[in-house]
């Protein structure tokens, strides 16, 4: 929609602050990204704010329904599971080990992507190609079984799910890094800039990274859901976070007999599993749209 | 196109080459000794040691070991499983069946679903039915599918009582194992109450698949979308509109050839994640597949069976993949570019 200008204002913004002013148009991808802060936020203080320790038995309150049905009790504000630990403070901690993990898995993923992706990228002929075929068979993989593979070798826990995660995010990230590269070499700027007797390492510093970023980003929020799907299905797999662990899908699995008669054991954490990943997903359709109508422009 | 098919197949062998160097590693890497790792034998008698020791030339060095290893994948034998110390490949080969089935009707159901459903929302574009659409495939592409299992359980199976929530078919039925597609099965055989039983299988086949179908039919709505948006933006769509067709007429005749292209390509890269949600799903609902088998070999650190379950399932995978982008390609000519082959 063409909009009328009272003064004229030229549009020098970076490509960030450009995304941000088209992404921040959309309301749902604003209300994604401020559930998304909620769950950072817990995350990082959930071992300071949970009322109880996740690990702490009441023997006295076992299988408590949440505190709004008539046998509840306010104590416990979520209920209790069959061992008598307060679920919410079980679901806080979760936060920092499904949430906080996945987005430190894709953040290392990222990291080594970058460096890969680049590399790759500078490099061209046969090696290159067979690379790129390479990566794109790998990508058709989904990461889900990339993990459970990994997990199989390496064995179950939450340490080696991490680096599961890290693994099958890497060709991903490799790939878009790679492409966008290779794309923005040819272009004239990057040219002009090694013109002007910039190093390869400048052109790739100074010149194609701040406008291959953002596309980055939208390929690790896209990541984030996926590796937050991963970490919780591994989990109630059993092949992740153990036992005693408050990971959301090993709560779930740990919680499985009682489908019937305590649901709630069950439906919450699913449910946040649920909402990690929809807050993700808000924003990395948010961001995919907005890029996509920065380029159109 | 050859020339693309070449490539192809090239980098599949590539691929399958790494896979089995892969496997064969597993061996050596998982804890334990490598020859109970590789054989699937536990407690190994003198007598036993020789022969198996020549069999799998432990002695020799790894390239030796490695072209035993690879005759022995090739002649089907796979070792035996420390737990059932049954052969690995024949069971792998039992059920892999079950697996496949579960799969395939998902993806049916999905595509029956899917594709209708992104040409309407791509017809109504930024409309009520595609806000709607749009809204609902994105809670669905969000769900943990293990939770969606449980959830649906809980609702048609323990509320409601109108599924069975675990198993393949009723245990009351004895049907024969031929081609190891239950349905296919039944129907070839001549067991007394045929119908009965194919009645009890899909009702034990409703629910899993319900479960499995979410994920693809979320994406190829959404993909459909997208695909079937770009078409309509292209400049054949507008003289066709120009020369006075009507947009429904524009959709079936234009729009709908070259949108769904691409999405021949997905269907085939779909499967792959399907196989992967069918062991999540195949675990919950009891589903006797590989999936659910690998995982319980995982479990029990039955090495022999995970090497043989991984290979399995992964060079299956690989083998779809490339097949459907083979397709994808003869059948879209204009995607072909220099890299794959045209000149």
């Amino acid at each position: 929609m063409a909009s009328f200008k009272t003064y004229y204002d030229e549009q020098n913004l970076s490509p960030m602050r450009q995304l941000w002013v088209l992404f921040k148009q959309r309301h749902p991808a604003r209300i994604g990204l401020y559930l998304f802060l909620i769950l950072l936020i817990l995350a990082i203080l959930a071992p300071f704010i949970s009322p109880y320790s996740p690990y702490t038995h009441d023997q006295t309150a076992l299988l408590l329904p949440p505190a709004w049905s008539d046998d509840g009790n306010v104590e416990y504000m979520l209920g209790t599971d069959d061992l008598g630990r307060d679920i919410l403070s079980r679901l806080m901690n979760g936060a920092s080990l499904t949430f906080g993990l996945s987005i430190v898995s894709v953040l290392i993923a990222m990291a080594f992507g970058l460096v890969l992706g680049a590399l790759a990228g500078l490099s061209r002929g046969v090696k290159s190609s067979m690379l790129n075929h390479v990566l794109d068979l790998a990508l058709s993989i989904p990461s889900l079984l990339i993990a459970i593979i990994i997990v199989a070798v390496l064995g179950p826990g939450l340490a080696n799910t991490v680096w599961a995660i890290v693994l099958s995010s890497l060709p991903r990230f490799v790939h878009t890094v790679r492409n966008a590269v290779h794309d923005e070499l040819q272009k004239e700027y990057a040219i002009a800039y090694r013109l002007d007797g910039a190093t390869t390492f400048q052109v790739l510093m100074h010149a194609i990274l701040p406008n291959i970023f953002q596309s980055i980003i939208v390929v690790a929020t896209m990541s984030v859901s996926n590796a937050i799907l991963d970490i919780a299905a591994l989990g109630f797999l059993r092949l992740g976070a153990q036992a005693p662990s408050a990971e959301w899908g090993a709560m779930v699995a740990e919680s499985l007999d009682q489908l019937y008669s305590a649901p709630w054991t069950i439906a919450l954490p699913g449910i946040l599993i649920f909402l990690a990943v929809l807050s993700t997903n808000l924003v990395g359709d948010g961001l995919a749209s907005a890029l996509k109508r920065r380029l159109d422009k | 196109m050859i020339h693309y098919v070449l490539r192809r197949m090239f980098l599949l062998l590539f691929v399958l080459f790494s896979l089995s160097v892969l496997t064969f590693s597993l061996s050596f890497l998982f804890p334990g000794d490598p020859l109970n790792n590789l054989s699937g034998y536990q407690e190994i008698t003198v007598n036993e040691l020789a022969i198996l020791e020549d069999k799998y030339k432990i002695n020799s060095d790894y390239l030796t070991q490695y072209i035993a290893f690879l005759r022995r994948i090739f002649s089907g034998d796979l070792g035996i499983s420390f737990n059932s110390q049954a052969p690995v490949f024949e069971q792998v080969n039992r059920i892999f069946p079950a697996t496949v089935e579960l799969a395939v009707y998902s993806l049916l159901v999905s595509i029956i679903i899917g594709i209708p459903l992104g040409i309407i929302s791509a017809y109504y574009h930024r409309r009520l039915p595609d806000t709607v659409i749009l809204t609902t495939t994105l809670v669905g592409y969000s769900l943990p599918v293990f939770w969606w299992a449980l959830l649906i359980i809980f609702t048609f199976s323990l509320h409601f009582g109108w599924f069975p929530s675990s198993g393949r078919i009723g245990l009351v039925y004895e049907v024969p194992h031929i081609s190891g597609f239950i349905l296919l099965d039944i129907l070839r055989s001549d067991i007394i109450y045929k119908y009965e039983a194919l009645r009890n299988a899909l009702m034990h086949m409703a629910l899993p698949t319900l479960v499995l179908t979410t994920y693809p039919t979320t994406v190829l709505i959404r993909y459909t979308r997208g695909s079937m948006l770009n078409v309509l933006e292209t400049n054949y769509i507008k003289t066709a509109r120009a020369k006075g067709l009507s947009p429904f007429q524009v959709l079936l005749h234009h729009g709908l050839r070259n949108a769904l292209l691409p999405v021949i390509r997905l269907i085939g890269l779909q499967f792959s994640s399907l196989i992967t949600l069918a062991m999540i799903t195949e675990v919950i609902f009891s589903w006797p597949g590989v999936g659910r088998w690998l995982i319980e070999s995982i479990y029990q650190r039955d090495y022999p069976a995970i090497q043989g379950g991984l290979l399995a399932i992964t060079t299956f995978v690989i083998i779809v993949t490339i097949t459907s982008d083979i397709l994808y390609k003869w059948f879209n000519p204009v995607s072909r570019t220099q890299v794959d082959g045209k000149f």
